[in-house]
């Protein structure tokens, strides 16, 4: 486990050099001062959903995973805790935009990897982000990391990440997460190029000590880790895929972080067991009912638009999320460039005005079906948006299916209407990839098809500008909606409680960042 | 009794087969692109064509059954698609939780069942009796997965008694970590069986031998105890047989409301994510499980009365 390494020439003057860098650096010990100050020891038990599927960040499956990598990796750059999204430095000392496809970094040098695979280098982050746009990789987070042409390596921990094109993601979804985490390069060489569920070598202020599949995940401290001190001596993962079984296990002090069910909001608001307490986030999710535009049944837009009209959101989230979530207004969460104030159909439904389009629309008799998860919140949705088209005369069958069927559905053309909820990143841009024409048949299960649409989504990621990003992203929500194709509803919330020993270090979205977790 | 040991398990092996067969058919009719599944929007095709190549499912049904049994021959149940680790690794890690938490609920359900059957069919339309009926039918008639919640909220959340979650380290934190949901999946098992014994004791203690050894001037706890539980539990030991099935299906809830690790949840995920290396792998084993038990119930019954091996 000894780390051994020779400190490289990073100096001041690299560290200088950007701005942002100063910035974050600047902000860095105010984030971490409360941690370092009650890094007493002690264990913290929190709840993930899932367990661990793979240590490998090119085949992370997501959050479940991307929990334990922030921890036990470095990256150049992480999202800071807080209300806001913003990223602060990790293993970068210096980070700047040269120039809209180049990208300058150089790391710390007192990052070193376990196992006996020394300090972490320039050659480690070349590797970790050209073998996940690899074609042989064969990675699904590909995706991430966009147009990433290269890395160039020009110093020990120097080096310029290169972009074909510009990609503005790059700052919010790569660096920051899945795909930006950084293994050593030589580990992976040692192990032919493959990690499965054991780490190779890892380098963050967290080592994973144990893992029992299905049951736990224990991290220690790393006591090679030079940075700011953890405020945990060691973390335990506990898989629970129930929320109510997490609630019950919290109250009975086995659990001092976790999510907690929209119909268990009102209650905690009441008080937190055992003097812990309730945190309230917005989340990324997005909910809407989708028309199939390929359907003979949904060809009339005014009928699309007499269904938009007539579905009263506020009675939605009342029935199936408890009131405890706030209508959406597109696909785009708040606080991401190109959240809309408004959607262009208000939330409240206007039953005159849908009477009136389904009049013009001269369609009657409208029998329709409406496919949904097996899940009680969107059973229940859909049982309300049923009953409130029947006030316009519209029948709705409900069609509720296992997961597994229900994902199937691009490959169903009988598909009708469908309530259905995507996941995001904090980037708009992996909000609209699911809607272009190209995703026609696959995710794209309204078969929404627009040229303007298609354009915006390719040109606003290479732009830096972000107030031009914005305004071009709610162009595209305008066009999603006036297709008649979408009714959005919300983008949930992520509801936590913690125990009152623990200050808990979230992302804007509600996500644990468990490397920042304090004590109170 | 060698040649009945033999026939039984020869059944039992074609009971397997057939359960694992139909099991095989039945995932690969349920609707979804099981590949598209289990790798996510995102994958790449490259990676979607190998996956697809590499479980086979670009075959023939019948070509596909035919390769599984050829590898679980070779003792290969495959490799699990997320972790790349191998399904006989992870099923085996996840089998002595749930084998734990059967045979606990059964030791504590059929001594406490057994015990309370008895002792009614012993004191037959006595106050003792009834008393013993109602609590018998009212630990029948409980839905287990109440039991389990209104216990957690008692003993884990109010009293902290034990612990509500989790499978525990070393063996008595382990013990203490089975009490709860042994204690909620085998409760209604301690009344049915209790109904059983006891019903099988009253007509036992009417038989002709019994009579005899009352006549001998036998000890009645002796008369009880020896010469009509012996018989009694035959049924008893058929009914756990079997129980065991039912055992399996009732630990999956445990182990999701319990967040305890399990084959019953390992299948639960799995088909949830069209795994179909694991899905396979854990039917295999929990089914060669209850077929084995309900051969062994079977043996036993032979071994303690010859006449079920006349009978078969």
């Amino acid at each position: 486990m000894k780390i051994e390494w020779t400190k490289a020439p990073v100096g001041r003057r690299n560290f200088l050099k950007g701005a942002t860098a100063l910035g974050a650096a600047a902000a860095l010990p105010m984030g971490l001062g409360g941690r370092a100050m009650a890094a007493e020891g002690g264990t913290l038990r929190v709840r993930s959903y899932g367990d661990l599927q793979s240590i490998d960040p090119a085949f992370s499956k997501g959050v479940i995973d991307e929990e334990i990598h922030a921890s036990i990796y470095n990256k150049l750059i992480q999202y800071k805790p807080g209300r806001e999204w913003d990223w602060q430095m990790d293993a970068a000392a210096m980070i700047e935009q040269g120039d809209e496809t180049h990208i300058k970094f150089a790391l710390r040098d007192d990052i070193g990897f376990t196992n006996g695979f020394g300090a972490m280098t320039a050659e480690d982050v070349k590797f970790s982000f050209e073998r996940i746009v690899a074609d042989e990789t064969e990675s699904p987070n590909k995706p991430d990391m966009g147009p990433l042409s290269h890395v160039e390596v020009t110093g020990e921990r120097e080096g310029t990440i290169v972009l074909k094109e510009p990609f503005a993601p790059l700052w919010s979804i790569a660096l920051p997460y899945i795909t930006g985490n950084i293994v050593s390069k030589k580990a992976w060489e040692a192990a032919g190029g493959k990690a499965t569920t054991d780490p190779l070598a890892e380098s963050g202020p967290y080592l994973r000590d144990s893992w029992s599949p299905k049951e736990k995940t224990v991290l220690k401290r790393n006591p090679d880790w030079k940075g700011d001190a953890p405020a945990w001596d060691t973390i335990e993962i506990l898989p629970i895929d129930d929320e109510n079984t997490a609630e019950i296990a919290f109250e009975a002090g086995e659990l001092d972080f976790t999510r907690v069910s929209l119909g268990s909001v009102q209650r905690y608001r009441d008080g937190v067991p055992n003097g812990g307490t309730l945190l309230e986030y917005p989340s990324l999710y997005y909910t809407w009912l989708g028309m199939n535009l390929d359907h003979p049944k949904l060809q009339n837009k005014k009928l699309r638009q007499a269904i938009q009209h007539a579905i009263d959101v506020p009675s939605v989230l009342e029935a199936a999320y408890f009131g405890a979530v706030d209508p959406s207004t597109g696909i785009i969460a708040p606080g991401l460039a190109g959240n809309r104030p408004q959607s262009l159909v208000p939330p409240q439904a206007d039953f005159a005005k849908a009477a009136e389009l389904l009049a013009e629309s001269g369609e009657t008799n409208v029998t329709l079906k409406l496919d949904t998860l097996n899940k009680t919140t969107f059973t229940t949705a859909a049982q309300v948006i049923q009953a409130t088209l029947a006030q316009i005369g519209i029948t709705v069958e409900v069609n509720v299916l296992e997961s597994g069927a229900f994902w199937a559905s691009a490959d169903n053309e009988d598909l009708q209407l469908v309530l259905n909820r995507y996941s995001m990143t904090p980037d708009p841009y992996y909000a609209t990839s699911w809607f272009t024409t190209e995703q026609v048949g696959h995710w794209n299960w309204e078969r929404f098809s627009n040229d303007e649409y298609d354009q915006i989504h390719t040109s606003a990621s290479q732009l830096t500008d972000q107030a031009k990003r914005a305004e071009m992203y709610q162009r595209a929500q305008d066009l999603m909606e006036e297709s008649g194709a979408y009714r959005f509803l919300t983008h949930e919330a992520t509801p936590v409680i913690h125990s009152a020993g623990v200050v808990p270090a979230l992302r804007p979205d509600g996500l644990a960042l468990l490397r920042y977790f304090g004590k109170a | 009794m060698l040649l009945y040991a033999l026939r039984r398990f020869g059944l039992a092996l074609l009971i397997l087969i057939v359960a694992v067969t139909v099991m095989f058919l039945m995932i690969r009719a349920v609707p979804g692109d099981p590949v598209q599944i289990m790798l996510g929007p995102r994958a790449t095709p490259e990676l979607q064509a190998r996956l697809t190549a590499e479980l086979a499912l670009d075959q023939p049904v019948w070509k596909q059954l035919v390769i599984f049994y050829g590898n679980l021959l070779q003792g290969d149940l495959g490799i699990d698609v997320f972790s790349g680790r191998s399904v006989t690794d992870i099923v085996f890690q996840q089998l002595p939780h749930t084998l734990w938490l059967i045979l606990g609920s059964i030791i504590w359900s059929a001594t406490l069942g057994i015990g309370l059957g008895a002792y009614a069919a012993a004191h037959p339309n006595t106050l003792i009796d009834r008393v013993t009926a109602a609590i018998s039918v009212s630990f029948v008639a409980a839905p287990a997965f109440v039991v389990a919640l209104l216990s957690l909220l008692v003993f884990a959340v109010h009293l902290q008694w034990f612990p509500a979650i989790g499978a525990g380290e070393g063996f008595w934190d382990r013990l203490n970590h089975l009490v709860l949901p042994a204690f909620a999946i085998g409760l209604s098992w301690v009344g049915y069986i209790a109904r059983l014994v006891r019903a099988s004791m009253l007509e036992v203690m009417g038989e002709s031998h019994i009579r005899t050894a009352r006549a001998f001037g036998i000890n009645e706890r002796r008369v009880v105890m020896v010469y009509a539980l012996r018989i009694a539990i035959l049924p008893v030991v058929t009914v756990i047989g079997v129980g065991m099935g039912f055992l399996l299906s009732s630990a999956v809830f445990a182990e999701i409301v319990f967040a305890r690790p399990g084959l019953g949840k390992l299948v639960i995920d799995s088909i949830t994510t069209r795994n179909y290396p694991i899905v396979m792998g854990s039917v295999l084993i929990s089914t060669g499980l209850f077929v084995v038990s309900t051969a062994l119930a079977d043996l036993i019954n032979a071994w303690l009365d010859p006449r079920a091996r006349t009978a078969n």
